[in-house]
């Protein structure tokens, strides 16, 4: 966009603080700021949030057996159980507790299982046991038979992300947060009264306080604030989804070894299926989520090496996500800290455990912004409780039969495989799911053994019919992802 | 809570399979016979498929999917079928007690005397097969496109290569050329094509469209919409042969790899699967090893001919009536079946021995001039057998009364002569 395009787009908000970036870390920043007086924005370049590395993270909560002592991070994540467990019950999201198995293939990788427990111990984590193989049988029977010793530890969780970050966003949408989707921050200038004024693809705003919570796009966003000493190194990890017929093999969250090049992960998925990973490779492309056969064949033998009886056949999707870095800390520590050119402006950047931390990265932001002046005032009349939306494949009979009274098209099953109805794909629709992923990420429609083969058709009737819009203009994730080219018949013919 | 109710059968799926149980358990003299249906019409995947070449054993005549579908909604109707639309099963047990829910219905629950399971398949998506690279729109099964181009009026897109050369996809690559798409390729990994030579032949060649063997999509490109993708041509393990990569520009990517009989149901009643075909283990009675529930059509093995999927169901309802009316199988005193390694896969599995049957049967590899045996009591001479095309084998009763009353196992083979 020509600086003269932009100059004419018009003015279209005025906050004190303005987040970039509608990815978890945003939408938990977005909801603990709106506990507060004030006037906030949330600015998503995507037509949905969370769809970047939010969506393609191993939805996992930690606890800081991998932080090193004294980190920042390890201290943003040492009651993360404790807390995603509350926020479930506020916002009626899902939250499945598992246990954390980290196994020793080897003798020499005992040491690494003893380093892990006194690294969580420096953080206050307490519980760890170091357990035998005939207790690791006992634990997961479809583990391997060389593993010697495991590191045991109760209570981690699992979520699934893009539901958390819709009802988070929603929850500070409904305590006064407003959201601008499609709105990528395109410039940012400073004006002699220190206000930020920014430019998105929908207009300007202006905000004393700026948030660049923008994930894999922070380091061009502190570059805009007039940081341009911030850079990113990236790493793409891939991950394999699993039928549930094969969720038998796994119980816990089982971890192997780690390295630059790997993380061995397995563990059961927030809705009972197999999440493996991470093969990790390096990359300089933000935009690069690209699975390659090696990438596959990789992660598969990671999960091998644990579980033998993962076969490839029960793949049912794989994706990469992207790992970011600062160059702002040593070991891969959370970098989140005002800007050193940019006054009001905080930098939120967190590679990983960022989802397990982001409740506290939250409060921790809410800190940082009273340090650089902000006042702080409880709002009265926060809300801190969202509505859910009842899930009928998971809900127990007699509530189903309820359900179907309240609306009859909770009996119409859509989704075969994940038994999601019309009453919910309805439901996601009504309130914000615009896009196929969207209304995916919400109902779980298409996310089952079957992809969407026999449900998409009807997503797509039913998206086109509630915006009012022709089929061939709904997508798949935003403009350009269309997903039918023509009616076959001119649409007044039908 | 739900209403408990009785049922005499209760047969799962109003596809080809589903509908003719439904009309011979009637003829039989079932009476209360109830077909549960997920979709909002009857004929399961036929309705969508517009293309003719159905019916030649049954009716005689070639007729289109709705055509056949429509014959057999005509004498479900004749009988007083009860279709049950728009209704999803969602669970059944070895008890044979079977939960369905629907919109106007709510949520019953039904003791069945029998249930047959005619759930048909599904497709295998991408994510099964692997294929690397980008996640964009316009990626989609060949039978997701046929629904859409055949029953909404969607075109899915333009410019479009198609993996895998199984029937659906051959018959897509058609039906989007007739509606004016461009089919850059059909690519497929294995040397000869896994659907019917007839399709092809009618589908393909008829068309000039061209029809890559040996080669697979290397990787997707394109961020929002599918921009192209790179086929490679394989080598006889499937692994790509370096160099002979190939880009082409195109909006759509369609996918045609396989067909996964829909057993989620089965599972839960307990009914054993047989890998081979991915369906249940059945005798002749088309009878699974949970007593009183049978299996027939797709979800039994995926057929070649909706003619031979309908048998199916009528063999089914046979059953169904024999158990219903206490009628004893003799199934304490079966006869295995088991292929050697040249059969793909074969139904029954498991014969009573005192009957005439038909075998269903799939060679693992396509074979010239060949000789199909059962055990030493009969063979069966063929000029040609692929993957693709399933070889039907009748076993007269005489044949039964020369074999020794101990036997417990029949051997099928071929063999090139």
């Amino acid at each position: 966009m020509t600086a003269a395009k932009a100059a004419t787009l018009p003015q279209i908000g005025d906050y004190d603080v303005i987040i970039i970036g509608g990815g978890i870390i945003g939408a938990m920043v977005a909801r603990q700021l709106s506990k507060f007086q004030g006037r906030f924005a949330v600015l998503e370049k995507a037509a949905f949030p969370g769809c970047g590395v939010s969506k393609a993270s191993l939805s996992q909560i930690h606890l800081p057996d991998f932080c090193p002592p004294g980190s920042l991070k390890g201290k943003l994540c040492r009651d993360a159980p404790a807390r995603f467990k509350k926020l479930a019950v506020e916002l009626e999201v899902l939250y499945r507790e598992v246990d954390e198995l980290w196994l020793a293939l080897e003798p020499e990788q005992v040491g690494d299982l003893e380093a892990a427990r006194a690294r969580a111990e420096s953080h206050g984590a307490t519980g760890y046991e170091i357990i035998g193989p005939q207790k690791i049988r006992e634990l997961e029977p479809h583990v391997t038979p060389e593993a010697v010793a495991g590191l045991y530890a109760r209570g981690l969780g699992v979520i699934y992300t893009p539901e958390w970050n819709f009802a988070l966003i929603e929850n500070a949408v409904q305590n006064g947060v407003q959201l601008y989707l499609q709105a990528e921050v395109i410039d940012i200038a400073k004006t002699r009264e220190g206000i930020y004024r920014l430019t998105t693809r929908q207009g300007t705003l202006s905000s004393r306080y700026v948030i660049n919570a923008a994930g894999l796009y922070a380091d061009e966003i502190a570059r805009m604030a007039g940081d341009g000493h911030i850079h990113l190194s990236l790493r793409k990890g891939t991950m394999l989804i699993f039928d549930k017929s094969a969720s038998h093999l796994v119980q816990n969250m089982i971890f192997g070894s780690f390295s630059e090049s790997h993380s061995q992960d397995i563990a059961p998925t927030a809705h009972g299926n197999l999440i493996l990973g991470v093969h990790y490779v390096k990359t300089d492309k933000k935009s690069d989520t690209q699975v390659s056969r090696e990438g596959i064949q990789e992660t598969l033998k990671l999960g091998r090496q644990l579980i033998p009886a993962l076969s490839e056949k029960d793949v049912i999707t794989s994706f990469a996500g992207i790992l970011a870095n600062s160059n702002m800390t040593r070991d891969g520590d959370f970098f989140i800290a005002p800007s050193e050119h940019a006054p009001g402006v905080i930098h939120v950047m967190v590679g990983a455990p960022g989802l397990s931390a982001a409740p506290a990265i939250a409060e921790y932001v809410v800190d940082l912004l009273g340090d650089a002046g902000w006042r702080t005032l409880e709002k009265a009349g926060f809300n801190p409780r969202r509505r859910g939306w009842p899930r009928f494949a998971t809900a127990p009979p007699e509530k189903k039969q309820q359900m179907i009274d309240t609306d009859p098209k909770y009996g119409h099953v859509v989704c075969r495989c994940e038994q999601v109805t019309e009453a919910e794909i309805l439901g996601s629709i009504r309130r914000g799911a615009r896009t196929m992923d969207a209304v995916k990420h919400l109902t779980r429609a298409g996310m089952g053994r079957c992809q969407g083969g026999f449900c998409a058709p009807f997503v797509l009737k039913h998206l086109a019919d509630e915006l009012k819009i022709s089929p061939t203009r709904v997508t798949k994730n935003g403009p350009g992802s269309h997903q039918i080219v023509k009616m076959t018949k001119a649409e007044a013919d039908i | 809570m739900a209403r408990e109710l009785h049922l005499d059968l209760a047969i799962i799926g109003s596809g080809p399979a589903g509908l003719a149980a439904a009309v011979k358990a009637k003829q039989l003299g079932i009476k209360d016979v109830v077909v549960f249906e997920r979709d909002e019409r009857p004929g399961g995947i036929l309705p969508q498929c517009i293309h003719n070449g159905f019916g030649l054993h049954k009716f005689k005549e070639e007729l289109t999917g709705p055509e056949y579908a429509n014959r057999y909604i005509r004498m479900a109707a004749d009988q007083q079928v009860d279709i049950e639309l728009d209704t999803m099963v969602l669970e059944i047990d070895k008890t044979r007690t079977l939960t369905a829910v629907s919109e106007y219905g709510g949520l019953r629950t039904y003791k069945c005397k029998s249930i047959i399971l005619a759930m048909g398949c599904r497709e295998r998506p991408r994510g099964a097969i692997g294929i690397p690279g980008t996640r964009p729109a316009g990626v989609f099964t060949a039978g997701q496109a046929q629904r859409m181009v055949n029953i909404e009026g969607y075109m899915p897109g333009e410019k479009i290569v198609i993996q895998g050369s199984g029937d659906v996809g051959m018959i897509m690559a058609r039906r989007l050329t007739l509606e004016g798409a461009e089919i850059s390729a059909v690519a497929e990994i294995l040397p000869y094509t896994s659907g019917l030579i007839r399709n092809e032949v009618q589908c393909l060649h008829d068309f000039d469209i061209p029809l890559l063997l040996r080669h697979t999509v290397m990787e997707i490109h394109g961020d929002k919409r599918v921009e192209g993708v790179t086929l490679s041509e394989v080598d006889s393990g499937w692994n790509p042969i370096a160099g002979t990569e190939k880009f082409i520009a195109c909006d759509t990517l369609l996918l045609s790899v396989g067909l996964i009989p829909e057993n989620e149901l089965s599972k839960m009643a307990g009914v054993v699967l047989d890998p081979s075909t991915g369906g249940a283990y059945v005798n002749e009675f088309l009878e699974t090893d949970v007593p009183g529930i049978f299996s027939c059509g797709n979800v039994l093995h995926v057929n070649d001919y909706v003619d031979e999927v309908s048998t199916e169901g009528e063999i089914a309802a046979w059953g169904a009536q024999h158990r219903i009316k206490g009628k004893l199988f003799g199934e304490k005193n079966l006869i295995a079946i088991a292929g050697d390694e040249t059969i793909g896969q074969i139904v029954p599995q498991a014969i009573n021995g005192q009957r005439p049957v038909t075998f269903y049967i799939r060679v693992k590899r396509p074979m010239e001039k060949l000789t199909l045996r059962i055990g030493d009591v009969f063979e069966k001479k063929f000029a040609y057998a692929r993957p693709g095309e399933m070889l039907r084998v009748s076993l007269p009763k005489k044949v039964f009364a020369e074999m020794k009353p101990a036997l417990t196992r029949l051997n099928v083979s071929c063999e090139e002569r």
